[in-house]
Formats: C-alpha cells, sequence, structure tokens
C-alpha cells in the first residue's frame, strides 16, 4: 500500500481500517515531509499490525526526485496529501502562498499520482483513491485558491478513472465534507456536519470494496452541494460563503 | 493542538457533569504547553471512572495519544500510549495469543486510566492489581520534564503514581506483560446461592479458580438476603474445548452492538423495575450449577454490550458505591450494608460482589485489600445523599474504605487513603472536595 500524505488524519484511520479488516502488504510506504512524525505512525502499523513499512521522505513542494521512489509500487494508493493554506483574504495576494496550494493540491500532486498510475496500468490492475474537497465543487470567497487547486483535482480523478478504466485500474474519488482533524483544529465546524476520521475511514472502506466511483465522506454534503452548485451565478455572487 | 473550549464533561455516573476546557495533545510538545498554559488541570482517559475523580476546570486528554509502540510478540510484552485502550490492545493481541492479565468489567479504558486507578479483576487473588505486570511507565510531570519510572528507576513516583489518580502528573505511555491463552474462550461455571451464607461460602471454595465474581439481587430481604449467582471462570485450553471453536481457538465471531440512542425518562428506574429486572436475571439460569464455554468477551465485559447503558438511568445520572472491608468482618459488614438498602428501597441494578486476596504494600495508594468488595449502582435523586452517608458509617465501623475511581459522594475519611507526593499543578475536582 502507498499513502501519501501520512500524517493525516483519515490516511491514518484508513491504514488502521485496512489492516483492521485483514488485508496485509508486502510494504506499506508511508510518504510524508515530516519523517519524525510519521515515524510514530510506522511504530505503531508495525507493533499493532505486524505489518512493516516504509517512510518515504517526499516533500511536494520540493524539486522531486523519482528515482529515488523508483522501487515504491503496490496495487493500492492512498492519497490524502493536501494544504490548506491562508483563505482568500489572508493569501488572495501572497505568491507564496498560492504556490504552495497550487503544487501540494494539484500541479506536483498528479505528477506523484501519474507515476504510479503508469506502473499500476503496466500490470493492469490496482485501485487509486484520493481525497478531493467540497471545496472543489465551486469556487467561494473564503477558500477559491485551495477550491480550484482541488477543482483541477476532482477533474483530472474523474478523467484519469475514465482512461484508466480501460486499464482494469479503478480510481474512486473522496470528497470530504467538515471532518475532525488537525488541519481543521482551529476552526468550530458544526457537529452535525462532521465526520470523525475513524468514520470517514469505515465509510471510505466500504466504498472501496464496492469499486464506487465518487464518494461522499457525509451524506449531507451530497445534499448540501447539490443546492451550492445550483444556486444560479447572479445569487451565489452576492452570497457570503 | 485542538483545545475544546467549555465543552460539557461528565463520567460514566453522568454526574456531576461539568463545563471543561479539553485540551487534545498530539505531541510531547503539545502536552507540556497544556500543562504550562494551564493553572491546575488533571489527565482524563476515556472517562471510565463514574464519579469525580478525572474531572477539572481544564483537562488534558489522552484521546489522540493513542499509539502502539512495541508489541513483542514472542514474549507478551506490549508498550503502549496512556490513551490507547484496552479494547484496541485485546482486538490484535487475542489473535496473537495473549490477553490483558488484569481487566477491569469493561474494555473502554484507557491504559492510562488502569495505571491511575490501579484497577483490579476478577482475578484479583491470584494476579493482583493491573499495575503488578507493569514493568515501567513515562510520565510527565510539572515542569514538562518526562520520567520513566520503575521498580528501579523514580521508583517513589512510579509506586505514588500507581493507583494515585492523575495526581502526580501525565502518563505517557507503559510497558506491560500480557497472559498467553491458548483460546478466546473461557470454561465457565455460573453458580446459584441462596442467600450470604452459601455465596461466602461459595468464594471460599474457588480460591483456586483465576476469576470469581458474584452478581447480587439487591432487593432480597430475610432468609434470601445475600441471593446470588457466582461466576467462575478460566482461560480455557486447545484440549478442553468443542471442536467447532477448535477450528478457530483465538477468534470470536463479532456480535450486533445494542445502542441506548436517547436518556431514558426519570420513571423507568424504580424499585418496581429492578425487581423485575433481577427476577429475569436470576431466573434465566434454571439450573442450579452450569458449565459451558463462553466468549472473553461475554465473560469479561457483558455490560460492554449494551453502548451508552448509562442513560438508562436518565439524565439526572447515578453514583456507583464500591467498598472494600475485611474479610473477618465479611459476613457481618456485607449483611447489614444489604439490609440497609433494601430498607431503603434504593434498589440497585448492578451488584457486583467480590472477594480480594492479599494487596502489594508497595502500591499503597491502590485500593483493593483483603477482605469483600461490593460494588452497586445508584440513581441520583433525592434521597440518595441520606442513604451514602448510613453506608458510608457501616463501611467505617467495619474498617472499610471506598474505590476513589468510583466515588462522587462519599465521606472524605473513606478515601483519603491516597498519600500522594502532592503537586499544586495536577488536582482533580474530586481531590479537592476530598481534601476541603
Ligand atoms: C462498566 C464499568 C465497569 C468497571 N469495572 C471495574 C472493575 O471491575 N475494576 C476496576 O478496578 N475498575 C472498574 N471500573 C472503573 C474503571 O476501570 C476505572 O475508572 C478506570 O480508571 C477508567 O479509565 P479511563 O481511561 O476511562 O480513565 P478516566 O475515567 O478518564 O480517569 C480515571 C482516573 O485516571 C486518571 N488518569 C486517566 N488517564 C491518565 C493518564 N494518562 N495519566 C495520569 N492519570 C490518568 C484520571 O485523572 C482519573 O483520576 C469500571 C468502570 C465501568 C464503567
Amino acid at each position: 500500500m502507498i499513502v501519501l500524505g501520512s500524517n493525516s488524519d483519515i490516511s491514518q484511520a484508513f491504514v488502521e481500517k485496512v489492516l483492521k479488516e485483514g488485508q496485509r502488504f508486502p510494504l506499506v510506504y508511508l510518504f510524508t515531509s515530516n519523517v519524525d512524525k510519521t515515524m510514530k505512525l510506522a511504530r505503531h502499523i508495525e507493533a499493532k499490525y505486524d505489518q512493516k513499512c516504509e517512510i518515504v521522505e517526499f516533500d511536494l513542494t520540493k524539486n522531486n526526485n523519482f528515482d529515488a521512489i523508483a522501487h515504491v509500487e503496490s496495487d493500492l494508493l492512498f492519497c490524502a496529501s493536501g494544504f490548506l493554506g491562508k483563505n482568500s483574504e489572508e493569501g488572495l495576494y501572497d505568491l507564496n502562498n498560492t504556490i504552495r496550494i497550487v503544487e501540494i493540491n494539484y500541479s506536483k500532486l498528479i505528477h506523484l499520482i501519474n507515476f504510479f498510475a503508469q506502473k499500476m496500468e503496466v500490470k493492469g490492475k490496482g485501485t487509486i483513491i484520493a481525497l478531493s474537497s467540497v471545496a472543489g465543487e465551486r469556487g467561494r470567497q473564503s477558500n477559491f485558491i485551495y477550491g480550484s487547486a482541488k477543482a483541477g483535482f476532482t477533474a483530472y480523478l474523474s478523467g484519469l478513472r475514465n482512461y484508466l478504466y480501460h486499464k482494469k485500474v479503478h480510481v474512486m474519488t473522496v470528497i470530504p465534507g467538515f471532518m475532525d482533524t488537525e488541519m481543521t483544529a482551529d476552526i468550530q465546524t458544526p457537529k452535525p456536519l462532521t465526520a470523525q476520521p475513524a468514520q470517514a475511514a469505515n465509510i471510505i472502506y466500504k466504498a472501496y470494496k464496492k469499486k464506487r466511483n465518487i464518494v461522499y465522506v457525509t451524506f449531507v454534503w451530497w445534499g448540501i452541494m447539490m443546492i451550492i452548485r445550483n444556486i444560479p451565478e447572479f445569487i451565489f455572487k452576492k452570497l457570503k460563503m | 493542538m485542538r483545545i475544546n473550549k467549555s465543552k460539557n464533561i461528565a463520567n460514566w455516573g453522568l454526574y456531576p457533569s461539568i463545563r471543561t476546557n479539553e485540551y487534545e495533545p498530539q505531541s510531547i510538545e503539545e502536552f507540556k504547553e497544556a500543562i504550562a498554559s494551564t493553572n491546575k488541570l488533571i489527565a482524563r482517559g476515556n472517562g471510565r471512572c463514574y464519579g469525580d475523580a478525572s474531572l477539572q476546570n481544564d483537562v488534558v486528554s489522552t484521546r489522540r495519544w493513542n499509539k502502539f509502540i512495541e508489541f513483542d510478540r514472542e514474549r507478551g510484552y506490549i508498550e503502549v500510549e496512556a490513551g490507547v485502550l484496552l479494547s484496541d490492545i485485546l482486538e490484535v493481541s487475542v489473535p496473537a495469543g495473549y490477553f490483558i492479565t488484569v481487566t477491569p468489567g469493561t474494555k473502554f479504558i484507557t491504559v492510562g486510566g488502569a495505571i491511575a486507578s490501579d484497577v483490579h479483576g476478577k482475578n484479583h487473588h491470584v494476579d493482583g492489581c493491573f499495575s503488578e505486570h507493569v514493568v515501567y511507565f513515562d510520565l510527565m510531570i510539572e515542569n514538562g520534564e518526562v520520567l520513566r519510572c520503575s521498580r528501579d528507576m523514580n521508583a517513589d513516583l512510579f509506586w505514588s503514581t500507581i493507583g494515585g489518580m492523575g495526581l502526580t502528573g501525565v502518563i505517557l505511555s507503559a510497558r506491560f506483560l500480557l497472559t498467553k491463552i491458548e483460546t478466546a474462550y473461557i470454561r465457565n461455571e455460573a453458580i446459584q446461592a441462596k442467600n450470604l451464607d452459601e455465596i461466602f461460602q461459595l468464594f471460599e471454595e474457588s480460591e483456586s479458580w483465576t476469576y470469581t465474581v458474584a452478581w447480587l439481587d439487591c432487593l432480597q430481604k430475610g432468609e434470601a438476603l445475600g441471593k446470588s449467582i457466582m461466576l467462575r471462570g478460566e482461560h480455557a485450553t486447545l484440549d478442553e474445548v468443542p471442536e467447532k471453536i477448535k477450528k478457530n481457538p483465538l477468534k470470536i465471531k463479532k456480535k450486533p452492538k445494542l445502542n441506548i440512542p436517547f436518556f431514558f425518562p426519570n420513571f423507568v428506574l424504580n424499585p418496581w423495575s429492578i425487581k423485575i429486572f433481577n427476577w429475569l436475571y436470576f431466573n434465566k439460569q434454571v439450573k442450579k450449577h452450569v458449565q459451558n464455554f463462553v466468549d472473553y468477551d461475554q465473560f469479561f465485559y457483558p455490560l460492554d454490550m449494551v453502548h451508552n447503558w448509562n442513560r438508562i438511568y436518565g439524565k439526572s445520572g447515578f453514583i456507583q458505591y464500591q467498598f472494600v472491608i475485611p474479610k473477618e468482618n465479611g459476613l457481618e459488614g456485607m449483611r447489614e450494608i444489604l439490609r440497609t438498602i433494601a430498607e431503603s428501597g434504593n434498589g440497585s441494578f448492578l451488584v457486583v460482589l467480590k472477594l480480594f486476596g492479599e494487596n502489594n504494600p508497595k502500591a499503597y495508594n491502590s485500593f483493593p485489600k483483603p477482605g469483600y468488595t461490593l460494588a452497586l449502582d445508584f440513581k441520583v435523586n433525592k434521597g440518595l445523599k441520606k442513604l451514602i452517608e448510613n453506608l458510608d458509617l457501616i463501611v467505617e465501623a467495619f474498617g472499610g474504605r471506598i474505590y476513589r475511581t468510583k466515588d462522587a459522594m462519599s465521606k472524605p475519611s473513606l478515601t483519603d487513603y491516597l498519600k500522594n507526593t502532592d503537586s499544586s499543578k495536577f488536582e482533580s475536582l474530586q481531590n479537592e472536595r476530598i481534601n476541603r
């Protein structure tokens, strides 16, 4: 199993879920930009599930050396890499912020996924599960740089799914709403709309087993986004959301 | 670090309920920060103590500090962070052929909570408390320093933290020894006892059994006072179990979980409903003596099958009253206590009797000492304070004491056996109430 964004709470919960269900791998590759923090996770997985891991240092914002990961391959890739960055008001005109958001959520990320997609294509099997965001469903004033990168990412996944379908590789897009994770630790999110990582992992796991294409982590979000997507633009632009 | 401001919390008895700021550190640095940024605080595991032991205006939760560190599958040593639940451990240790040597009646407690309360199980007379099997733990003290504590290293702190109710610092992780098992099943015997004399007799006779416990019907009076069922058990060996189990001896079937989705209204629990419940419970077993094999969940954690069962007591909550009285006074003391309860009409659904063995004198903050221990739950209502006062007087007269981790309103002199190295930083509402 390959995990991109290993320190995300959802990644951790998903890896645990898969192992709890009894699946084992020659190695679990934990991609991370924070090796120290990931060591804890690696140790946990080894101790709890008797599953060997390899930590792969990989910072999406740097110039990446793909030779160093040439040996990495698996039939299952889980991607939770993401970076919220500063929202539009504070970060809109900050170039570094914009670059980071676009690189981590889109441009450099799809390069990395393509790298593994190609390996799966050659083998003619595999599953790619990637987290996008409700923010990518329609640009809103509060976080549209992040949202636009996620929109691009969602489109990429949809196209990749179409392309790889013919090569027997499955691509699943996960659209989480509010999550009770470190990323949102400082934001007060409404409780009924907020999912716990373990809850999300269960939903994602079920969908993975059923080979679903697009999954909303909490069903209410499907409804909410349905409404948000359909508000006419001349009204939408006047809203503050 | 996530800080849940002004959150409503209560422990398992739902009484008392308070507002708190809950810190949820995920790294050593964040633990330090939590300690440094508060005047006083107390560690909180899964809130499975009953009263006010892990309550304070600021609490530091170990909920997100829940990783395994090492599991030596050859020798049975396990090392985990303090927020790991016993249920998390069992999930992987049982398939690997190991059981938690000392476990309380619920598996939803943390390892930190197990050490801080030095929990006991049905095997106290054989294996002692949880701490007997602990090799070392790491403790963060007031100044943010992390100290490894064992019988040789920082021994003072080791012993004062065991049963120390979080008052010495925050336990960050612990290493302890598991017990080898061949199957996930228990060879179980259930025996009916007509009254106190009979059940005491049964305890004496069952000393060689690893696990013993009795469930009492507390509404019985006169001749039937102490009517009960004794359960005793041993980890079943591979030879013993039926063929069906032999195929997959370390695996148990998944059972559907029940859930109590909301608080029961106040009138549900009354002496009549308790009578009916007890009648059903004690008559479901027709034979006087039953022998069978049950999986470990059924044997150790029957209450865990119903999630949120504490809600049947309604919003006002309940308390759990657990005391121990020395063996020589056991029969007489127990009789007086049961009589007082039966007369008060304050029934209890859940009444558990157990005979403690020798205690470890070094673990001076631990609750158990040789003698009989009874645990009962009572719904919080107007008459309860008075009943507890009366019971406290009896427990005191018979030289007994109250289990801190379940205490919410007992007489301070019955719970002041704790001799902690005092820290002004780590302080629970319970400790403040007791030392007021
Ligand atoms: C259904 C049920 C059955 C039970 N049966 C038994 C039984 O048979 N035997 C028995 O002994 N107990 C029993 N208990 C009580 C329970 O085992 C203890 O209260 C246990 O300590 C709860 O652990 P917790 O993780 O929920 O901790 P909490 O309830 O959150 O805290 C309990 C105490 O531990 C301290 N603490 C928690 N974590 C730490 C830490 N990391 N560092 C320092 N201090 C900490 C708290 O400050 C507090 O004083 C039972 C409880 C229930 C609900």
